[in-house]
């Protein structure tokens, strides 16, 4: 008798949790979701779009999708929770065309479905394992719960590559692989037991890049593209604090100078024009590694004259083979007499793009609210604001995938503080598609309870291999190499 | 029973502030989400439970009543696993325990992981049925933790020396979890347990009860509670010659309008007296950003308790801080990251309610333009936006009073900031403001010391400021 009422309870139970729309009103009117995927283009290598209602007292929502090269899936659930395998099977049905999604909602017992609206699936994969990126608490001097984290595209599975817990107390960052392969990677640890980690082909040796001739270690990397090579400012990073209601922290550097790594013999190769009063930063070698791109602003008194501080975009030749620099400076970007700051720059891989922050001010875009993302033609020179993707909040901490079709960066568009990863397209002229949050399985829980903030995303081919366990017993034996000047 | 009413009326009565210590720095939330993060490391249902019996603390007689009952607990089950004529020796674990936590970083989950394997031990297994313990043993060690180690011995003494290969079993146990499950810590963590002690890779110290140390954890609690005229009266008692124990005085004193009058005649360890540098860890910057919110410094306020909560490096967050940081952000008018904070305060306990309200609160801008604190912080905040420096600190208080002339703490602080500072030039050019402005029926007794040792260039016998001033002089001359 049990078994056979335990049955009929969960036959109603089934029955009462997947009504089927019925005396459905129709609108006229997209439904509200989060996240705002209405019109976004997609990677066919892409998790499922999951979505909620914005409007968090609703019933239950009934999402149809349909392909336009054929292909359907329903939904019926408190969101829109799609099957990670009928998703992706269903997008690359659909690569170079559209799918369409019918949203009913149920809300005090009606249904109500808004127009359809479409998302639109690139002909142009990713063609990359994943995301790293850094979590960490969006506070002021103290980092909290630091982690460099991967996660895998294609679904919603993220791992940890390295975390507080393995080195307590360490702030850590500047995870940088070589054009998305992780078979070469740095990374940079300050403080106590501080130092660059180099991880080549499954080899973990750290470094202390600190030496007589410079004033300190490493950070912001870049790989030359031939991986022998890593670029890296030399500075010292310093915050101040706004008593205002706007933007919180002003990042500021009291001083930065770039200088190139031979990861072969544990030299630094450095420039006098590299090496100025002014402060050299973020540097990022070309597509072919004929050039090292890098911004540069005079020298100020901060954080008195922060308002001052204006970066023009440079570049300096650069040969591999001998592992020298030009002795000329180009300026492609001139910050002071455009009144901005030209920061961060990305060349995209194909060596057509060159992607880069502008602001009214400083060298730390991502501490700055106006920062937005612009866009330079190298083959024209010409730049301009990508409008599609930037809002009044900051964008900043932009990289490419490896085939230079899709970018990431972090935008604090939706409050200000916390920022979250977006990717979007570039297309052959240099437009680019409406971007997209990074997807969850429930994204409005996910983002909700998630106290930390995203930064230094980059695309990585593969999962990434770091052996913590080593990390940690490299870091407390304290063992560095120190690197010499060439 | 005499236990159980010693330990309750000892916590309850003397030390509810050690409570209050360890309730600020975690914040339970009854979610599924949260029971599954913590079970996921070893001991991470011990430090579940742990967890849940602190957030009682927030209430201090059932924090007192829940943590005695814990040691009574501990004391019948030693008592039990004892031989019956020894059975006094089971004080020995509870005395051990009581003052080992006497160090604020031990976590209640130490107590609660050896009241677990003294239970689990309690069951007494006969010889065919040892082989359970192949069971017993790693779900035990994934529950409680290490301390598994205590109910290991403790078979092998009731067992025979010959059930010690449970001992290499637990340590297989160990080894596997560090090198399969636990790839993000450290073996020495794996070995010793993750989640005992606050700061990670440290131990307990048996230091007991210091004396200092737990009255400016008493200091800091009436802060909290702002319970000022405790807080004078402790003062006049007994002195903790630190920055921190200054910032709880002066501020009590400036809330009962008694900083220009008696400032001085309490020690002043120096221009830090009212506001304390950055200093990273959980503790040091608490005073000061309560002395920032009172002032009207609303994102210093939310800075310091944003950096003192990252501080704790066991990575749990605050109850005390979260709420304030929602509080700042309120004031700010940065609804939807206040709303963030107000989220993991609604899946708490004790402070749902005020979150709920908080949060119906911020449909309504009127009702917090009007709140009796929030309305007056939003007058009180500063109306310009330049970059905040503490050296320059007296000069931004006194920015906040010019702001709002009704903010009387601005005043007291900005004048006491210059004399801490030694700045007397100043001072006599801006006294004018604390008759103007100040709301004093007559000159308050400590300015009236003040100008009298300017006048008699210091040479005065009885004058708390002089004093201060010789002090200050002697130790900027020490090498």
């Amino acid at each position: 008798m049990r078994r056979y009422l335990y049955i009929v309870i969960n036959v109603w139970l089934l029955l009462a949790c997947s009504s089927e729309p019925d005396n459905v009103v129709k609108v006229d009117q997209l439904p509200e979701i989060y996240p705002d995927y209405i019109g976004v283009t997609i990677p066919a290598d892409i998790a499922p779009l999951n979505f909620n209602y914005v409007d968090e007292e609703i019933d239950r929502m009934d999402v149809i999708v349909r392909g336009s090269n054929g292909g359907e899936m329903h939904v019926n659930a408190r969101w829109a929770d799609f099957d990670i395998a009928d998703w992706q099977a269903l997008i690359r049905q659909n690569q170079g065309g559209k799918i369409t999604f019918t949203v009913c909602v149920k809300k005090g017992g009606r249904w109500t479905q808004y127009k359809d609206f479409e998302i639109y699936v690139s002909k142009n994969c990713m063609n990359e394992w994943g995301l790293t990126y850094r979590r960490i608490k969006p506070g002021y001097e103290v980092g909290g719960d630091i982690g460099i984290y991967q996660r895998d595209l294609s679904t919603f599975d993220e791992y940890a590559i390295l975390t507080e817990t393995v080195v307590p107390g360490r702030c850590f960052n500047c995870h940088t692989a070589n054009r998305t392969n992780p078979n070469r990677i740095t990374l940079q640890m300050r403080g106590e037991g501080g130092g660059t980690m180099i991880l080549q082909d499954g080899k973990q040796t750290w470094i202390e890049t600190k030496t007589d001739s410079t004033k300190a270690a490493g950070s912001y990397s870049y790989w030359h593209p031939q991986g022998d090579y890593v670029a890296m400012a030399v500075n010292s990073v310093h915050q101040s604090f706004f008593t205002g209601r706007g933007q919180r922290i002003e990042v500021y550097h009291k001083f930065s100078n770039v200088e190139v790594l031979d990861t072969r013999t544990n030299e630094l190769i450095l420039s006098p024009l590299l090496q100025t009063e002014g402060l050299e930063i973020f540097p990022a070698f070309s597509h072919d590694g004929k050039w090292l791109y890098y911004s540069t602003s005079k020298p100020c008194r901060v954080p008195a004259e922060y308002e001052k501080v204006k970066c023009s975009i440079c570049r300096i030749s650069f040969d591999a083979e001998k592992g020298t620099f030009g002795e000329m400076v180009d300026t492609l970007l001139n910050g002071p007499s455009a009144d901005k700051s030209y920061v961060l720059v990305r060349p995209s891989y194909d060596g057509r793009w060159l992607m880069y922050c502008v602001s009214s001010r400083g060298n730390f875009p991502v501490s700055q609210n106006d920062a937005d993302l612009w866009l330079m033609d190298l083959r024209t020179g010409k730049s301009r604001e990508l409008k599609e993707v930037n809002t009044p909040q900051t964008e900043s901490f932009h990289n490419w995938s490896d085939n230079s079709h899709w970018f990431v960066f972090a935008s604090k568009r939706e409050d200000g503080m916390y920022t979250k990863l977006y990717l979007a397209s570039i297309d052959e002229n240099g437009r680019a598609s409406k971007p997209f949050l990074l997807p969850q399985r429930n994204p409005r829980k996910y983002y909700r309870e998630m106290m930390d903030a995203y930064n230094c995303p980059d695309f990585t081919k593969t999962k990434v291999e770091l052996d913590a366990h080593k990390t940690y017993r490299q870091v407390f034996d304290n063992k560095r190499e120190k690197v010499k000047i060439r | 029973m005499l236990l159980g009413i010693g330990m309750f009326l000892f916590w309850y009565l003397l030390y509810p502030h050690a409570l209050s210590y360890q309730e600020q720095y975690q914040l339970f939330l009854w979610t599924g989400d949260y029971f599954v993060e913590r079970i996921g490391l070893p001991g991470g249902f011990a430090d579940w439970l742990g967890e849940c019996f602190v957030q009682f603390y927030y209430i201090e007689w059932l924090g007192a009543l829940l943590l005695s009952s814990l040691y009574v607990a501990l004391q019948r089950l030693a008592a039990r696993l004892l031989p019956e004529s020894w059975w006094w020796l089971s004080i020995v674990p509870v005395a051990f325990l009581w003052w080992l936590m006497g160090d604020v970083n031990v976590l209640l989950s130490l107590l609660v992981a050896i009241v677990l394997a003294l239970t689990i031990a309690c069951a007494r297994l006969s010889k065919p049925l040892t082989w359970v313990d192949v069971i017993i043993v790693p779900i035990g060690y994934w529950l409680i933790g290490p301390v598994m180690w205590l109910y290991v011995m403790i078979r092998a003494c009731q067992i025979g020396w010959g059930h010690l290969w449970s001992a290499g079993w637990l340590l297989a146990v160990q080894l596997m979890a560090y090198a399969w499950l636990l790839p993000q810590w450290p073996l020495q963590q794996v070995m010793t347990g993750l989640n005992y002690y606050r700061i990670p890779l440290h131990y307990p110290q048996l230091s007991g009860y210091d004396k200092e140390t737990y009255e400016l954890i008493r200091m800091d609690y009436l802060v909290r509670n702002e319970r000022w005229d405790e807080i004078v009266k402790r003062a006049g008692n007994y002195q903790v010659r630190t920055a921190f124990w200054c910032n709880c005085v002066n501020l009590a004193l400036s809330q009962k309008r008694l900083l220009a009058d008696r400032m001085f005649d309490f020690y002043q360890s120096g221009s830090d007296a009212l506001i304390m540098p950055r200093t990273r860890d959980l503790t040091s910057m608490l005073p000061s950003a309560e002395a920032f919110w009172h002032l009207g410094m609303v994102n210093s306020a939310l800075r310091y308790m944003f950096d003192t909560q990252e501080s704790i490096l066991n990575g749990r967050k605050s109850g005390r801080c979260t709420k304030r940081i929602a509080e700042c952000m309120i004031i700010n008018g940065h609804y939807q990251t206040a709303s963030k904070h107000l989220d993991l305060l609604k899946k708490t306990l004790f402070y749902r309610s005020w979150a709920k309200e908080m949060e119906a609160m911020m449909k309504d801008e009127t009702q917090i333009n009007k709140h009796s604190v929030y309305g007056c912080l939003r007058q009180f905040r500063y109306k310009e936006n330049f970059l905040y420096n503490y050296e320059e600190i007296d000069k931004m208080m006194g920015l906040l009073f010019m702001n709002n002339t009704g903010n009387k703490m601005a005043l007291d602080y900005f004048l006491a900031q210059m004399l801490l500072k030694g700045d007397i030039r100043n001072f006599q050019q801006y006294l004018g403001l604390a008759q103007q402005y100040g709301g004093y029926r007559q000159m308050p007794l400590g300015y009236q010391d003040v100008m009298r040792c300017i006048q008699m260039q210091g040479r005065v016998s009885d004058s708390p400021y002089a004093k201060y001033v010789q002090r200050m002089t002697e130790r900027s001359s020490q090498p």
